[in-house]
């Protein structure tokens, strides 16, 4: 018995050992990016768009206005040129005109005639000096000096004209001729030149209107290409950043994931070897408490049986029978502790036996009526899928005892085709689902998905409860793993 | 009267020492050989042909209703009495089934072993009084919640009386000599029993017996 109770003492193996440190787990954490920093990035990031779409809407209100300014110069430039073109042209003509209109008195030289025409003359003479006028009032700096001279030239022009006309009675047509050719036209030439000069003049402040205002094109352009350049680099800096901003977000969450997964799946792992490690404890404690001392207990029952068969004196045998009431009591505690420990019909002759154990003996516990409807061939399973169904209907049962108020509970274990699966239905008080998650459901749910199971829970206040567990068999594994009810593996 | 040869089997020497004290007190009682695991159990009954094998069941190399199992089929002069802590109904039908025709708890061996040794050398069956207890509470207590009829009563007068000396543990012939009446008809009444009851071994016929307080 000695090597027995060291193989049972054992325990748990050596493999299944909680503190053993799982290897690779937990992984190192990711570099996290601090609050205060996280904070100033922000900050940075702000600043940087803004700033960008500041300079970019400011480059293009700029832009507007210059464009619209550029356009306005170039018109009233433009406006201006054909103004003194036109005023230019003028002067032209009324000095062609004069020079007709004195021609023609000189010709004909009626009387009628000569005073409307010295009327005309003064018309002539008046636009033609409204022109100039209006030129000089808008002439350049360049301009000027010619055009004094065309003013002072035609100022000189009209006086001689008068003159010429009031004296023009009293000479023959001869001299009048004379003095139109020698006098009239080469000063009306003269005029006409330095017109042609101004006019040349103007011509060139055109071009050296439109000149400046290429120049200021080009000024412009070359600020549009700086401000977009400076817009497409500062844009192309916040994208970078914030792209690898993203980017460090997105991996450390990423890392993130994966850390809380893993946790999650070690400490799934850490809970069933728990489970496992406890369920290996309550078995080697079970046995022992059955096999050694609940047998000492019998044995010394037996002695004393033995001595009380003999001749004692009195007090000797009030001492026995003592012993002996000890004794009795020692058994049966032991033995219940042994049963509610883990049943050894469970790992005598399997589940359905300590399935039919764990419904008598609620039965007499606390007088349910408990039903265990179970094939016999539904005991071949692997150890881990008889603890589970075999804890999950105990606690069923606890919670039906404890809670429910029911009279009767069914316990139904059906053979599945790739699995095996319980049902525990009881006719008592039945709870919301949504609300209540103690009763040690989440104990039962936790077992049932350590066997890679599904748990269900179906209850209505009113309705009743069903519990139903199933738990999936692998098929590869379940050749050496299988444990059924055999009477080899019984003890005593 | 002649002696009864007793092999002794249990894993505890303190207890294999005490029941030694406890039968050879007894006239006609002899403790041949004892045994401290399952398989010596078996090779020392080949050996020794006792008419009583006291067994525990929690031993080395081979549990105790497995050594009965090999003992009753191999001697079947030889009457195994169980001698365990368990008082669950599983060890006690399994045990029953195995071949054994007593099944004592060891808590009681003092107060019942010597009659339950006598009766099965007799041909007689034996549980405990606690055990036999134990049984009829729980069918009890299993009738009174289902609300059904015992099946007790679709029984006749005859298959009463035959249920009665089977689980006593006679034979056919036994019941034909005592009932007057020929060995074939009690087969069929038996089986007619089984079928009425639902059960399907003598061993449950046994228990059931048991559970209804027809014997202790």
């Amino acid at each position: 018995m000695r090597l027995h109770l060291q193989e049972l003492t054992a325990g748990a193996p050596p493999g299944r050992s909680v503190t053993e440190p799982k290897p690779g787990v937990p992984p190192k954490a990711p570099k996290a990016i601090p609050a205060v920093s996280r904070h100033r990035l922000w900050l940075a990031l702000l600043a940087g768009f803004s700033g960008l779409l500041l300079l970019m809407a400011a480059a293009g209100t700029q832009a507007l206005a210059v464009l619209g300014h550029m356009n306005d110069a170039d018109a009233q430039l433009l406006q201006r040129f054909k103004e003194r073109s036109r005023l230019l042209s003028q002067i032209r003509s009324q000095i062609y005109l004069s020079g007709t209109l004195v021609r023609d008195s000189i010709l004909a030289p009626a009387p009628a005639s000569v005073e409307a025409q010295m009327e005309r003359l003064k018309v002539s003479e008046r636009d033609t000096a409204q022109a100039i006028r209006d030129y000089e009032r808008g002439a350049d700096r360049e301009e000027r000096v010619p055009f004094q001279q065309l003013a002072s030239e035609v100022q000189e022009y009209w006086k001689v004209l008068d003159s010429t006309l009031a004296s023009a009675h009293y000479k023959s047509v001869k001299e009048k001729y004379a003095f139109f050719y020698d006098q009239l036209v080469p000063r009306r030439t003269a005029m006409l030149q330095i017109a042609d000069r101004v006019g040349a003049l103007d011509e060139a402040a055109l071009g050296r209107g439109q000149e400046q205002f290429s120049r200021q094109f080009d000024r412009f352009r070359l600020a549009s290409i700086t401000t977009l350049a400076i817009a497409l680099l500062g844009g192309l800096l916040v994208t970078a950043l914030t792209t690898m901003y993203v980017v460090r977000l997105a991996r450390e969450s990423e890392l993130r994931l994966e850390e809380a997964s893993s946790a999650r799946a070690s400490l799934q792992e850490l809970s069933a070897r728990l489970v496992r490690a406890q369920e290996d404890e309550r078995r080697a404690l079970s046995r022992e408490l059955h096999d050694e001392v609940s047998q000492a207990f019998s044995a010394i029952l037996m002695e004393t049986d033995n001595l009380l068969d003999l001749e004692q004196p009195p007090d000797v045998r009030a001492r026995l029978m003592s012993v002996r009431g000890l004794a009795t009591r020692g058994v049966d505690v032991t033995r219940n502790m042994s049963l509610l420990l883990r049943p050894s019909m469970l790992d005598d002759f399997g589940l359905i036996p300590a399935l039919r154990w764990l419904a008598r003996d609620a039965a007499r516990r606390t007088g349910l009526r408990v039903q265990v409807d179970a094939p016999e061939a539904a005991d071949d399973l692997p150890e881990e899928h008889k603890t589970c169904i075999f804890r999950i209907v105990q606690e069923a049962l606890r919670n039906v005892a404890r809670h429910a108020q029911a009279r009767s509970v069914q316990i139904t274990v059906y053979n599945e085709a790739n699995g095996v699966s319980v049902s525990i239905q009881d006719d008592g008080a039945g709870f919301d689902t949504r609300w209540v998650r103690g009763l040690g459901l989440l104990g039962m749910e936790e077992r049932v998905r350590h066997v890679g199971g599904r748990f269900a829970i179906d209850s209505q206040p009113g309705r009743g409860t069903a519990l139903r567990a199933d738990l999936p068999i692998a098929q590869v594994l379940s050749g050496e793993n299988r444990n059924g009810h055999d009477p080899d593996s019984a003890r005593g | 009267m002649d002696t009864i040869r007793i092999l002794l089997a249990d894993d505890h020497n303190v207890m294999r020492d005490g029941l030694r004290m406890l039968l050879e007190r007894q006239p006609g009682f002899e403790v041949v050989a004892e045994a401290a695991d399952g398989l010596e159990a078996v090779r020392r009954t080949e050996e020794q042909t006792p008419d009583v094998v006291v067994m525990d069941i929690a031993m080395p190399t081979l549990n105790g209703i497995e050594a009965t199992r090999r003992i009753t089929s191999s001697m079947p002069v030889t009457s195994v009495v169980i001698l365990s802590m368990h008082y669950d109904e599983s060890y006690v039908l399994r045990s029953l089934k195995a071949g054994a025709k007593g099944y004592l708890l060891k808590d009681s061996a003092k107060a019942d072993l010597i009659n339950a040794i006598r009766a099965v050398h007799e041909g007689r069956s034996f549980l405990s009084p606690r055990i036999s207890r134990i049984l009829q509470d729980d069918y009890l207590e299993q009738l009174n919640a289902r609300g059904v009829e015992d099946s007790y009563d679709l029984l006749t007068a005859r298959e009463r009386e035959i249920l009665q000396l089977v689980a006593e543990g006679k034979t056919n012939k036994e019941i034909a000599g005592v009932l007057n009446i020929s060995p074939y008809t009690i087969d069929t009444h038996r089986a007619h029993i089984l079928q009425k009851l639902n059960l399907h071994s003598a061993p449950e016929l046994i228990l059931y017996a048991v559970r209804k307080g027809l014997i202790s």
